[in-house]
């Protein structure tokens, strides 16, 4: 068998496929053949598959309706292995490729023939809209059963189990303007503002631009349309200040004129990206717009007529039909009925006449239709029954006949007999929708025009709307419309552009369209045969009425209760069609019936696309620290603070085994105590703060006294926020009398810089003070421990003497060579020196401190053991011990506040409410385990009662916990309500498990209470 | 001389130091550059870089006084003189980024405040915290649209520009010093994490690594 006769239906002639080239490829596991330039919704066709899935809720066969982005049935699963698997790609839009490999997304187990046909036939009376909700709802614990099953029946597609092999990325792209649709109307906006030099971008879907006018019956300048295309896209491909993009769907417009425009690169060559010169190309690139002007050229979806058995393969949009034949050689059948409410629809008719196709009959709802293409038709010979409609499709898996009679719109009802026409097509036009999906996206809500029988968008500003977008069908007005909305939109960013003359359009004598959209059957809707409104998810013109007699009369709720335009493909064919049938159930015109709101994506977008490379290592921004490569090679395990990799803890091999996290933290917490530890500190935020009021502001944003701090000194400082809560601290050095430099936790170094500058700037601009951030300058290594200055004073020129460098002091000196600024503070309770060098230096002072720390025993030591030491000595860490609800009385911490100083500080006012002085507020205490092996869970709640009736009244919850080396026992830091008045009392944990711990109130400083060993 | 601390943070040559890109190096390696590569990365590392807060017109009569540089006139300028080694940019209405040859930082800083006496000011040394890369290349542009959320087509950011700006999830000074060079301020912290986007970024253009 020759592949001509294969391919069934294509044409011997015409089309824009390359028909020197034949490509191989597999549907459902047949083999098939088409060319270059068919997309595989026209290969299909062209080889005679009739039935491409199964529906979603009845499991009837369905065939391909649409030749564009508004294909409801045709969706499927690409992919020949598992890891190209992409689900939900609709036929009509994927290009074909040789070994091209899909599956109908329904249909499981078998499109053909399957199971689920059965279910649906006997099931289909037993599916009312709202069938999920009534049925498998309950019982609830039922449902993630249910769900399975169901979504494998109603097959959504599905996601690859094995990692994507393609690369994915995104671009910043700005322009003047942006055009949306690379159709008539789109390029002559094009042209006219590309050739004001303003910077303009044109995104179109399909794998060529040009839109209708690639099967366009009309003539430009008195040639074919196309050739008017080529001509403009060349001269718009010349200019530098022009970026085209086909194959690129503007999938969501977001504010300020930001559209997202999903770029499909290489999806027309292969399933996975080829090599370009060994080197990777990205599969598909989203467009991240900033545009100052958009124009929507987007055109319109033709609207099928709702007629009995319409979803019966071989059912067309009569304009899907001209363009399989014009753009792909292909006509879908041999024997054609058309149905139509309009000129537009006589189009297929012709198109199929000429294809050498046998056009049964074109049946038009009005009584005396007239225009050219009437008159064209009727010079063809084609018989047209006027005032009728196709009231019903015959057929099982393709078309068999077309039922046809009279019709009377008003009342609704079938006014003479029915005849049947056999033919194997009906093709329908109920007229056209403008495509407002992206201006919905900007929350414009659309208008109603009777004129049109459709909605057109609203548009914000900045936005323009011409041709079918903007119910503008005609071509000379459409063009005209076009590049109208150039000009304006160029102007608008400062460009004026010359006049674009249009080319000659012969302009077509039209008669006006009939308002259909359901047709009358001879029974009642609720029991004639299925009349679909949205194919994908199944919803017929019956269950809108059911709805709606159920009390449903907002289209929103008919929408959801449905499920209509709840499907990938979001309604495009059906929700006008559903609306007016809402509409004329409820006795009132289409726009009160409520508008239709499309949200994004227009079609959808593949997840990597999205993603772009913010994926594995580049997902977020790892942050290290100068002295990061030798934690990697010291095999550290790192956590992350923030977005910084802070070295958690240094497991070591001992005998062969890893250490585990508890060993390691305890032999790290015993070196500090008993000899000396190292720690990278230097994540901890630095913010250096200069000027003659740099006190006084302090004073303002601390909770503590700052006057009498001198030069060299240090000093702890507590920050509140204006509610008195505590959130952040640190040490603050001053570095001369009018030069600090403050400390602030690791995860806070950023906010607080923000906070610092928006208190000056807002509040108290008067005040002569600079923050800058230093975090990144400065490397710190903080060596603490007994042996801590023995090991210092050997590569120090700076006097160590505990006389000369006191606790809370800081030298300035050089540390192996290096200038240092070296901090006698200490989070550890243990003697410690913090060394700050410019980080380009870090990595050689670090090892000259271990090449001199060996023999005194230096041991790095990560943020657990510091989490550990520091909780031992009831220091307590912002953001673990505090929850933006502790002030600093909760913890303890009067010593830290200034109550009389003399400018109300932030957070001063907020301590003398009546809730921060009010008794039983949640305090931090120290808790020990009765049984010293226990760890009590952090988070653990505390309950004074253990015996009480469930609920138990909650006391509190367990803020740091862990085992202490040094105490030999688990230990921890609590928020309990009054616990500073309950010292010595027992208090209960209740566990998940159902154990109960009992622990005891104890001070939170377990070791070393009168801080002598950081004083030495 | 204001009341500050002044500390020159730099030592002796024989001193080994490392630049912000140092691990990254190590890490994940730097692929040369060649005939096919349309774009090349270099970092010019241990440059002296100061921040500067104050007055415009007070500092402005100071650095052309001291560096021979005025402040830029307007938002988001650059000014550099002629070789390029000295630069000043504008990062916010009371905010300068200073970037000289490295080790010249601590000495302008000593002068700057000489000459500013009791002017309300200050200069905060961020040579250690930072570090300069340079894209040179026909598809420089192209990388820093993958990259940067900000405008750098020419008829928006000409030469002479400096902003701040998002580099993929994190910041960056994006500058331009010339008609072919873009120049990227990167954090010390970020710089890998920059550094390895870049790479990323590039392979499609073949990106090579100058050192």
């Amino acid at each position: 068998m020759s592949q001509s006769k294969k391919q069934v239906h294509r044409l011997a002639k015409g089309g824009r496929i390359d028909r020197s080239r034949t490509l191989s490829f597999t549907f459902n596991g047949q083999s098939y053949q088409g060319h270059p330039g068919d997309t595989l919704a026209s290969a299909l066709l062209a080889n005679g598959v009739d039935i491409v899935n199964r529906s979603f809720k009845y499991s009837r066969p369905r065939g391909i309706v649409a030749a564009g982005a508004e294909e409801p049935n045709a969706i499927v699963q690409l992919g020949s292995t598992e890891a190209a698997q992409v689900p939900n790609v609709r036929a009509t839009q994927q290009a074909l490729f040789a070994g091209l490999t899909a599956r109908s997304t329904n249909g499981w187990p078998n499109v053909q023939r399957d199971l689920m046909g059965l279910f649906g036939k006997l099931g289909g009376k037993f599916m009312p809209p709202g069938f999920y909700y009534k049925t498998f709802m309950a019982p609830a614990s039922l449902w993630m059963t249910y769900e399975r099953y169901i979504r494998k029946a109603a097959g959504l597609g599905r996601s690859p189990m094995e990692a994507d092999p393609d690369t994915y990325d995104h671009l910043h792209q700005h322009c003047d303007v942006l055009v949306v649709g690379g159709g008539a109307a789109g390029l002559a906006a094009a042209l006219a503002a590309a050739r004001s030099s303003a910077r303009v971008i044109v995104a179109d879907e399909q794998e060529e631009m040009g839109g209708s006018l690639l099967d366009s019956r009309e003539t430009l300048d008195g040639k074919p349309a196309d050739q008017w295309v080529a001509q403009v896209v060349k001269e718009l491909a010349g200019y530098d200040n022009v970026t085209l993009l086909p194959r690129t769907t503007a999938n969501g417009y977001h504010d300020h004129h930001f559209v997202t425009l999903h770029e499909r690169r290489t999806e027309h060559l292969g399933e996975t990206a080829p090599l370009v010169k060994g080197r990777r190309q990205v599969r598909a690139r989203m467009h991240r717009v900033r545009a100052g002007q958009v124009i929507l050229a987007t055109g319109a979806h033709e609207r099928p007529l709702v007629y009995a058995g319409n979803d019966v393969p071989g059912n067309m949009l009569a304009g899907a039909v001209s363009t399989y034949i014009r753009r792909y050689g292909v006509a879908p059948g041999h024997k054609l009925v058309l149905t139509t409410s309009n000129d537009y629809g006589y189009r297929a008719a012709l198109d199929w006449k000429e294809a050498g196709r046998e056009v049964v009959a074109i049946v038009d709802a009005r009584q005396s239709p007239a225009g050219d293409w009437v008159e064209a038709a009727r010079a063809q010979g084609i018989k047209i029954i006027t005032g009728s409609a196709v009231i019903e499709a015959k057929g099982g898996s393709r078309v068999s006949a077309a039922r046809v009679a009279k019709i009377d719109i008003d009342a609704f009802q079938v006014s003479g007999p029915a005849q049947e026409l056999a033919c194997d097509t009906i093709a329908s036009s109920g007229g056209y929708s403008p495509v407002i999906h992206l201006a919905s996206h900007t929350g414009a809500r659309p208008t109603w025009r009777d004129d049109i029988l459709g909605f057109v968008p609203s548009l914000v500003k900045g936005v323009h709307a011409c041709g079918g977008a903007n119910g503008t069908y005609a071509l000379g007005e459409v063009l005209a419309e076009g590049v109208e909305a150039g000009i304006k939109a160029a102007a608008v960013t400062g460009h004026a552009a010359p006049a674009v003359s249009l080319p000659q359009v012969k302009a077509l004598k039209q008669g006006p369209a009939a308002p259909l959209f359901q047709v009358p059957h001879e029974k009642p809707t609720l029991r004639a045969p299925k009349q679909f409104v949205d194919l994908q998810n199944d919803v017929t013109a019956a269950g809108i009425e059911l709805a709606t007699r159920e009390g449903f009369e907002s289209i929103e709720h008919v929408k959801r209760y449905t499920a209509m335009g709840f499907g990938t493909d979001q309604g495009k064919l059906g929700n006008i069609n559903g609306m007016a049938i809402a509409a004329r159930c409820l006795g009132r015109p289409i726009p009160e019936v409520g508008t239709t709101v499309f949200r994004p994506n227009y079609t959808p977008v593949t997840f990597g696309a999205i993603v772009g490379r913010h994926c594995r290592d580049l997902f977020d921004p790892e942050r290290y620290t100068a002295l990061h490569q030798w934690h990697v090679e010291h095999g550290a395990e790192f956590e992350d603070v923030g977005q910084w990799k802070r070295p958690w803890y240094y497991p070591q091999t001992v005998n062969g085994k890893v250490e585990t996290l508890h060993e390691a933290v305890a032999r790290e917490c015993s070196a500090v105590r008993e000899k000396v530890g190292i720690l990278d500190a230097s994540t901890l935020g630095k913010i250096d703060i200069q000027g003659p009021d740099a006190r006084e502001f302090l004073a303002r944003v601390y909770t503590n006294k700052w006057e009498k701090l001198a030069v060299g000194k240090c000093r702890y400082g507590l920050m509140c926020k204006d509610d008195g809560m505590v959130t952040d601290d640190g040490v603050t050095s001053c570095l001369a009398d009018n030069h600090f430099l403050m400390t602030t936790t690791t995860g806070g170094a950023a906010a607080i810089l923000e906070w610092l500058e928006l208190w000056h700037q807002t509040e108290w601009p008067e005040l002569d003070v600079y923050f800058s951030s230093v975090t990144d300058h400065w490397a710190t290594m903080t060596i603490t421990g007994p042996e801590a200055r023995k090991l210092l004073a050997e590569i120090t020129d700076i006097d160590l003497d505990k006389e000369s460098f006191k606790f809370m002091e800081w030298r300035a000196g050089k540390v192996a060579g290096v200038p240092a600024r070296v901090y006698r503070i200490s989070f550890t309770g243990e003697l410690t020196f913090e060394i700050n060098v410019q980080a380009n230096y870090a990595m050689h002072v670090w090892q000259t401190l271990f090449k001199h720390g060996e023999k005194y025993g230096l041991t790095p030591y990560g943020t657990e053991t510091m989490h550990v030491l520091r909780a031992e000595k009831g220091f307590i860490i912002v953001g673990q011990d505090t929850d933006g609800s502790v002030t600093p009385e909760d913890l303890g911490m009067q010593w830290c506040v200034g109550y009389d100083k003399p400018f109300s500080w932030i957070g001063k006012r907020a301590l003398t409410r009546s809730d921060t002085k009010r008794e039983n507020r949640k305090q931090l205490v120290g808790l020990k385990p009765k049984d010293p092996k226990v760890v009590l869970e952090e988070g653990a709640q505390i309950v004074f009662d253990p015996k009480h009736a469930i609920p138990m009244p909650m006391a509190g919850h367990v803020t740091s916990s862990y085992y202490s080396p040094t105490l030999d026992s688990g230990f921890a830091l609590a928020v309990v309500k009054g616990g500073h008045q309950k010292m010595g009392e027992t208090v209960y944990l209740p566990m998940a498990d159902g154990q109960t711990h009992e622990a005891k109130i104890v001070s939170p400083i377990f070791y070393d209470p009168k801080g002598e060993r950081q004083n030495v | 001389m204001s009341n500050a601390a002044t500390f020159d943070t730099r030592t002796d040559s024989a001193i080994p130091v490392e630049s912000p890109l140092a691990y990254s190096y190590r890490r994940s390696g730097a692929p040369a550059a060649g005939p096919e590569s349309r774009v090349t990365l270099r970092e010019r590392a241990l440059l002296g870089q100061l921040v500067l807060r104050g007055g415009a017109i007070v500092l402005d009569e100071a650095v052309r006084e001291v560096l021979g540089l005025g402040l830029p006139g307007e938002p988001q300028g650059l000014v550099q003189d002629e070789r390029g080694e000295r630069s000043i940019q504008w990062l916010s209405p009371d905010e300068w980024l200073v970037i000289v040859p490295g080790g010249e930082e601590f000495e302008l800083e000593t002068r700057l405040r000489e000459r500013l006496g009791d002017a309300h000011y200050a200069i905060s040394d961020v040579s250690g915290g930072q570090t300069l890369l340079e894209l040179e290349g026909e598809a420089a542009r192209e990388l820093l649209m993958k990259t940067v959320i900000y405008d750098v087509h020419p008829s928006h950011f000409p030469v002479g520009r400096g902003v701040t700006t998002v580099f993929a999830k994190a910041t960056a000074i994006v500058r331009r010093p010339s008609e072919e060079r873009w120049e990227l301020v990167v954090r010390r912290s970020f710089a890998d994490y920059c550094y390895r986007w870049l790479l990323d970024a590039g392979e499609e253009y073949a990106i090579g690594v100058v050192r």
